[in-house]
């Protein structure tokens, strides 16, 4: 209804409306080709150009600073090349954001579209436990986790993605809601259709894009959250490369070599910006589709 | 009569979420692979010792045992000792809070300082000079992390000018000056953060009101200027909602305090915390991530009660789902 009358009142002339979509569509592909290229400078990269090892390198080339020859971004205390180091980094961040997520997604999509579908007893229990994670201070607790469960990069994906839970649950959750009572949704319940179909074939079509374009956003966070395990020593540990073990490894330094701890910070800023303003055009292009 | 049956409910649902927080944190840290008493004696320990270690700890009673004795103890003011310097959870809490409590009240005062004059003047003409700012800064806020404004700030700022110490704390007792000055860098890095979430949240949720609501409408046909329905009106409703955002952001920001903590040397609950979970000192641990907890919950319930209390229509029960 609402969206029928808004376009019975549109009033917009032709040439403006190019014009504006050309510079949405820039707002689309700018943080898209940044991502990809991002994407394609970590996995794919170290295959294709010659590129230092991550590790290995030679004490007697420690400290080089940024520009010097062979080593774009300098080097480490030990001889590492920092940007074979941020390029192999970005694996282990890119692995842990979009699996940690992943998990999240599944996990809480699930739940909340059956909390949603079931109502009563079923919603309510689900809803007040998934409340309870939602009290945590998350971070603390993955510390926590992570750091009992040893430092390697599939517990740093248990102990984000466990967090991750509540949010996808409470908007998938909000969503199944809204079209519970719409007609396809009634006329398949009166049908006799077992809520499992119902779900599968009515409920996630309409709920997954919405959850797909919340998880880009939270990528970015897991993105963080991991560097911050890995800065704190309890994620990923030397000398596996990782943003966040690198940033930690620069601290002591910071001010004779600010390059070991502000290049990998720059290549984390630069992928989170890119998938943050993904995000917010793809939300913003669901929530008003007459951009 | 509805206030108060809105404020018991309220305060009768959190007795589930106390046992919940409290039971979930203590199966998370127990049920985890990994044994206290060989982190403590080290590996190369014999299975004997373990074996008397485990026995004085209480770790060989059933979990469900232990987690019972562990209730008793907290509703008897007492959670335990440090498995490390074996002092008392509450006394490592009570010195120690102080400093993360002031980082936490420092930080939400500047980013509430700067957050809501720009969400206002980015609402009020959208797409203008302050709309685009204060885009910019808080995508800049959300997609760095704390910690990396913090050691930027020590670099630019700490080693540069002499004002403010890149490490150590000084306490209020020592004079509220040389405070602030070792608190400031470190509540800025936790604020920035705070600052672009605050902003995004307050910004669209008053473009909202001003876009939807009937009291925008009204207000406008009487005839008010720009800046008091802006000020007078959307804020106003605005703030309402954005007290909840406040508090649930707490538990974030805890997360925060710790690596800010960390990172400025500051002798609050946060690096006591990193130095626990490293030691696998699992008490201090969980002392801490349960009062943590309780408070993050407390916030969430005085928020609730905030909104009932400042929000006419949620009073009077016509505020809608």
């Amino acid at each position: 209804m609402v969206t029928l009358a808004s376009e019975l009142v549109s009033t917009e002339e032709p040439p403006r409306r190019l014009s504006r979509r050309w510079r949405y569509s820039l707002r689309l592909w700018i943080p898209l080709t940044g991502l990809v290229l991002m994407l394609a400078a970590c996995f794919l990269a170290p295959l294709v150009l010659h590129i230092d090892p991550p590790n290995g390198g030679l004490l007697t080339q420690a400290w080089l600073p940024p520009f010097s020859a062979g080593h774009l971004l300098g080097t480490d205390g030990l001889g590492n090349d920092v940007l074979s180091r941020c390029l192999y980094g970005g694996r282990v961040s890119f692995e842990v954001g979009f699996s940690s997520i992943g998990l999240g997604l599944i996990v809480g999509g699930t739940l909340g579209m059956v909390a949603g579908i079931k109502r009563g007893i079923v919603d309510v229990v689900i809803m007040r436990v998934l409340d309870i994670i939602l009290a945590f201070p998350s971070l603390v607790l993955a510390m926590a986790v992570a750091s009992y469960l040893g430092p390697n990069e599939r517990d740093v994906i248990f102990a984000i993605a466990f967090f991750t839970i509540p949010a996808f649950a409470r908007l998938a959750r909000a969503n199944t809601l809204r079209i519970r009572n719409q007609l396809f949704v009634v006329a398949a319940r009166l049908s006799g259709q077992k809520d499992r179909r119902i779900i599968s074939g009515h409920v996630v079509p309409h709920v997954l894009p919405r959850l797909l374009t919340f998880g880009l956003l939270t990528v970015g966070i897991a993105m963080i959250i991991e560097a911050a395990l890995d800065f704190l020593g309890v994620g990923v540990r030397p000398p596996q490369p990782s943003w966040g073990a690198m940033m930690a490894a620069g601290q002591p330094n910071l001010s004779n070599a600010p390059w070991i701890l502000f290049a990998p910070a720059c290549f984390l800023f630069l992928t989170v910006v890119c998938i943050n303003l993904l995000g917010d055009e793809l939300r913003a292009r669901w929530e008003d589709p007459e951009r | 009569m509805l206030l108060f049956r809105i404020i018991s409910t309220r305060i009768l649902q959190l007795v589930p979420v106390f046992f919940g927080v409290t039971f979930m944190t203590f199966a998370i840290l127990n049920l985890l692979p990994g044994n206290v008493a060989v982190a403590i004696l080290g590996s190369y320990a014999t299975p004997q010792s373990i074996r008397i270690l485990n026995q004085q700890l209480g770790l060989n009673q059933p979990f469900l045992v232990r987690y019972w004795e562990w209730l008793r103890n907290f509703f008897h003011g007492n959670l335990g000792s440090s498995l490390e310097t074996h002092q008392s959870v509450i006394s490592i809490l009570s010195q120690r809070a102080p400093v993360t409590f002031e980082l936490i009240i420092v930080a939400m005062c500047i980013a509430l300082v700067v957050a809501i004059p720009l969400a206002v003047l980015s609402a009020k003409k959208t797409g203008g000079f302050a709309d685009r700012m204060s885009t910019l800064l808080s995508m800049i806020g959300v997609s760095v992390p704390g910690f990396v404004i913090g050691l930027a700030l020590i670099l630019l700022v700490a080693e540069k000018s002499k004002i403010f110490p890149a490490s150590g704390f000084s306490p209020l007792s020592g004079g509220l000056f040389s405070n602030l000055r070792t608190i400031f860098l470190p509540a800025f890095s936790l604020g920035f953060v705070l600052l672009a979430t605050y902003t995004r949240v307050l910004r669209s949720d008053m473009r909202e009101q001003l876009a939807t609501e009937d009291y925008v409408l009204t207000a406008r046909a009487k005839g008010i200027g720009p800046w008091s329905l802006i000020v007078r009106h959307v804020l106003r409703n605005s703030l309402f909602g954005f007290i909840t955002v406040v508090a649930l952001n707490l538990g974030t920001l805890f997360g925060g305090t710790v690596i800010i903590e960390s990172v400025f040397d500051l002798p609050g609950i946060g690096s006591v915390l990193v130095t626990a979970i490293t030691d696998r000192d699992s008490p201090t641990v969980q002392g801490i991530v349960v009062v943590l907890a309780l408070a993050v919950v407390l916030a969430n319930l005085v928020a609730d009660l905030l909104y009932v209390v400042l929000d006419p229509r949620v009073r009077y029960g016509n505020a809608g789902e």
